[in-house]
């Protein structure tokens, strides 16, 4: 049996390649016919082919070879790549992917699956023009098109009329390299992956090149097989199994109803005594006698003549055509710049990558208690040692966590689809733009942003984006244009997802909730707010509950996913022009760079990046009364005493200092006793029993040991933001909307 | 409520036959006087009361969390959990280290005490269903009176005791009158 890791990088390969191809078919479907995509469409199903053979999956191997004989027929430039014929690929990649998706399980797929796959390669056979049960050598006759797959054609077209051998089977000669076992091959896989293709009428093991025990190599392949096969496939199907070995090993293929010549070529060049060889032959069932000893003739008149390279045989003999050879050659050419690109990269399981980032994590902990020690020692060789230990750690930090680094493009693209496919259901004609695709972000964030990504996208082009006569009328394109962006921003990455539709509808929105009781009625709410009602559970304005949206379940589950990911959402619109929601998320999930501050004995730590400045209280307060404002340079700071937030007892300070924080477009101070510098934190997950104070973003462990709390932002801000509220009117009728 | 009373009855049954009869060791502790024992299956250490990090905004009985060698583990006060004042800090205070179910998976919770007293065998024999009225402690936290020297003592189902779910919602439940005190400060 096949050990699972290697199944796993199987599944995890063939996903690759199945995005790929999604990708390249999504081009070609907008009528783009680039023979690169579409031999990059081959290539993917030819590789997912080959691979599932060595494995033994014979309904993946069934399936993409149907999808793969219409693709070289796509390729040869016979049947042309329509957006219809695209279509059904796609359709034939997404059954692939649940196959896929069922080996990785290694479930079996439910039988309205199977059938499904049926159906599909029925549909895909229809383009291949010719009935499977017909015989290669005869069907260019029955061919109508005219046009016929270029080995077809080298048959009908040979030039020698000499002598047709009788059988209707195929004929391999295979004699494996002594490499073969070495580069990790089984030779009797690809016997195996054969017999997918057709039958395996005698297959005669050619064992003669196995020297005498003495000098034998037990890791060198000595084997060699002559098969005769009985088979519908293509030449080219037959052979391209055999990809994995060509360079090494020594392979003919004969097509039924081949010239006495051939075979006799073929006798000429296989490496084993021409007796020997014509025996094998006849033991296959290949030739008959009578044929050997037409064939042996033969040899003996051509016998002088010299080698010519097998390439310049093969053509002559119109065993392949020479753009076949030209074809093959740039496979070849490709497969070897593919693997150049592999060779820069590692697969690393993401567990080992995360169990690093845990020990850097107690690294930067361990080396902040040593720092601690060797200043309370005073000895300054030791700080100076520490010193440029924690530089040290700090890179060694940034780069384990740049490991988990990934460029969001590659979300982005799978939306290419969801919006095709939407776009299609809802029949509109929407334009997918994305841009900041390079835009880094951590692996667990770009994990887990897809699903509300995904609504938001659905969302905008189901209720923002208006049908084309609605369009026309207002004076817009029909085609409506659906934008993705993503850029960093003051230590977050913010996701922009904008649609040129309708916008939102204040006043319906605003009826909406008053009705909903989500907002008691009259109360003042500037735009912004109103637009951000739309995330609020139980809220939809879609006077039709459509297939895609529209239950009022979603918006309310987007933000809440978001703000487990410690980030926030929020929506701009312009009524008629459209609207702009706006994700900002936390650039990494496990270390942040701290700012460490001390209210009465506790400390707690504020993110780097949201700080802009330290300030002191005294100096800048305003002596108005008990407004809890500052007046910062001309602007109006809003500040909040952590003390009163956190209900902290002790004496106040005399200095007290303020700790000026920026999220997003907001700004406010935090007033604490002391300030305590920079410092590198682990954050330290809050837990089941922590996660509902919505001003801690976790914890963290100080050099002392000590456990230090980080404080949540933009969480605070929203507390205080509606602690005010609660302490004025009372707009709201339930808790939840955070509004900075 | 419904909910977790009924998940915690699924519990039991494996606690409880565990527990009760083929091991009968037993770790007791005091409590505002009173002698407490819980089953030491659970336990995974006692550590000394040390430094300790309180987190605001929380319900007296979560006292806070600690560094237990670089995890941060956080600890309950049982008196207060059990509806009696917080616990007084003293020379012998003690955290109980103990593992909880959460899920799939097991968190180490930290269970303050005034002081812990021996580890004892209490047969079977000697355990009687827990009464369904006449402690004062809730009935879903006592998983049976263990019988020593002739005297009762409460054995703790400290599954339900320290419930996530439960101590979760108490804690967001608990915020907010600690949000109306800001209010008023």
């Amino acid at each position: 049996m096949i050990p699972d890791e290697y199944l796993q990088t199987f599944v995890v390969e063939c996903k690759e390649l199945l995005e790929q191809m999604e990708e390249a078919l999504l081009i070609v479907e907008q009528a783009e016919q680039d023979p690169e995509i579409i031999n990059a469409i081959f290539r993917a199903a030819h590789t997912i082919k080959g691979s599932a053979g060595m494995f033994g999956l014979d309904p993946v191997v069934e399936f993409t070879h149907a999808a793969e004989s219409v693709l070289d027929r796509v390729r040869s430039g016979e049947v042309a790549m329509t957006s219809v014929l695209a279509a059904l690929f796609i359709e034939a990649h997404d059954h692939l992917k649940e196959l896929i998706g069922h080996v990785a399980e290694g479930s079996h797929p439910a039988e309205a699956t199977d059938n499904h796959g049926k159906t599909l390669i029925a549909r895909l056979e229809a383009y291949l023009g010719e009935t499977p049960a017909e015989q290669p050598g005869n069907s260019g006759s029955s061919d109508n098109s005219g046009e016929m797959p270029v080995i077809q054609t080298a048959n009908v077209e040979r030039e020698h009329s000499d002598a047709v051998v009788g059988t209707d089977l195929w004929h391999l000669s295979l004699r494996f390299g002594p490499e073969v076992f070495r580069n990790g091959m089984d030779p009797f896989s690809f016997v195996r992956c054969l017999a997918s293709l057709g039958s395996i009428e005698e297959l005669v093991t050619v064992i003669d090149a196995i020297p005498a025990a003495a000098q034998m190599d037990p890791e060198s392949c000595y084997l060699g097989f002559e098969i005769s096969f009985s088979s519908d496939a293509d030449k080219l199907a037959i052979d391209s199994l055999f990809n994995f070995v060509r360079s090494d090993c020594f392979i003919r293929i004969l097509p039924p109803r081949s010239k006495a010549s051939e075979y006799q070529r073929l006798i000429q060049e296989l490496p084993e005594q021409e007796m020997r060889l014509g025996e094998i032959l006849v033991k296959c069932g290949t030739l008959t006698p009578e044929e050997l000893d037409n064939i042996l003739r033969l040899q003996s008149q051509h016998g002088d003549a010299p080698q010519r390279p097998i390439g310049e045989v093969l053509v002559e003999q119109q065993m392949v055509s020479s753009p076949v050879v030209e074809a093959a050659l740039a496979k070849q050419q490709q497969v070897k710049d593919n693997k150049k690109s592999e060779a820069s990269l590692i697969r690393v399981d993401a567990e080992k990558l995360d169990e690093l980032i845990n020990l850097v994590g107690e690294l930067i902990i361990a080396g902040a208690g040593t720092n601690l020690i060797a200043r309370r020692a005073g000895m300054a060789e030791l700080m100076e040692s520490t010193a440029t230990l924690s530089r040290l750690v700090e890179d060694v930090r940034d780069s384990a966590l740049a490991l988990r680094m990934v460029q969001i493009g590659g979300t982005f693209n799978r939306f290419t689809r969801v919006v095709r496919d939407v776009s299609k259901e809802l029949g509109k004609d929407i334009d997918l733009v994305i841009s900041g695709g390079d835009t880094e972000l951590d692996k667990t964030v770009v994990e887990k942003i897809g699903d509300p990504l995904t609504h938001l996208v659905r969302n905008s082009m189901d209720h923002g984006i208006e049908a084309a006569e609605l369009r026309l009328a207002r004076g817009k394109s029909a085609k409506g244009t659906l934008r993705l962006n993503a850029y960093h921003d003051a230590g977050s990455i913010v996701i922009e997802v904008s649609d040129d539709g309708g916008g939102l509808n204040k006043e319906k929105i605003l009826n909406k909730a008053i009705e909903r009781g989500l907002v008691a009625e009259g109360a003042n709410l500037s735009d912004k707010e109103i637009y951000n009602l739309i995330f609020e559970a139980g809220f939809s304005t879609a006077d039709a509950v459509s297939n895609l949206s529209g239950r009022g379940v979603g918006m309310d589950v987007v933000k809440r996913n978001i703000q487990a990911l410690r980030g926030s959402v929020d929506l701009d619109s312009i009524e008629g022009q459209g609207s702009t929601i706006r994700i900002r998320l936390p650039l990494t999930l496990a270390i942040i760079d701290g700012f460490m501050v001390g209210v009465g004995n506790a400390s707690y730590v504020i993110p780097l990046d949201m700080v802009v400045e330290c300030v002191e209280l005294n100096a800048w307060a305003s002596d108005e009364g008990d407004g809890q404002y500052l007046n910062l340079r001309g602007e109006v700071l809003p500040y909040r005493r952590l003390r009163d937030h956190f209900v902290i007892d002790g004496d106040m300070v005399q200095r007290e200092n303020v700790v000026v924080v920026r999220y997003g477009e907001h700004k406010a101070g935090l007033v604490v006793d002391k300030l305590m510098g920079e410092f590198q934190t682990v954050i330290k997950p809050l837990g089941k029993l922590f996660s509902s104070e919505k001003s801690i973003g976790g914890f963290t462990i100080l050099g002392s040991g000590e456990v230090a709390l980080i404080v949540d932002v933009p969480g605070l801000m929203g507390q205080i933001e509606h602690e005010r509220e609660a302490g004025e009117v009372v707009p709201f009728t339930r808790s939840g909307v955070v509004m900075h | 409520m419904n909910a977790i009373v009924q998940a915690a009855q699924a519990l039991p049954a494996m606690d409880g036959s565990q527990g009760l009869e083929e091991q009968q060791q037993y770790l007791t502790f005091m409590l505002s006087g009173e002698t407490y024992a819980i089953s030491i299956l659970r336990i995974k250490e006692i550590i000394q009361y040390g430094q300790l990090t309180e987190v605001p905004r929380m319900p007296d009985f979560i006292r806070g969390v600690i560094n237990l060698r670089g995890a941060v583990v956080p600890v309950i006060d049982l008196s207060a959990r059990f509806g009696k004042q917080p616990t007084a800090i003293g020379r012998r205070n003690c955290i109980i280290i103990i593992e909880v179910a959460l899920g799939a998976e097991t968190q180490s919770v930290g269970v303050m005490v005034d002081a812990v007293n021996a580890v004892m065998e209490i047969p079977a024999s000697e355990i009687e269903p827990a009464p369904t009225f006449g402690t004062n402690i809730r009935a879903d936290f006592i998983a049976g009176m263990g019988k020593i020297n002739g005297k009762f003592v409460i054995i703790l189902n400290i599954q339900h005791v320290l419930s996530m779910d439960d101590m979760a919602a108490l804690a967001t439940a608990g915020s907010a009158p600690s949000a109306e005190l800001v209010q008023a400060g």
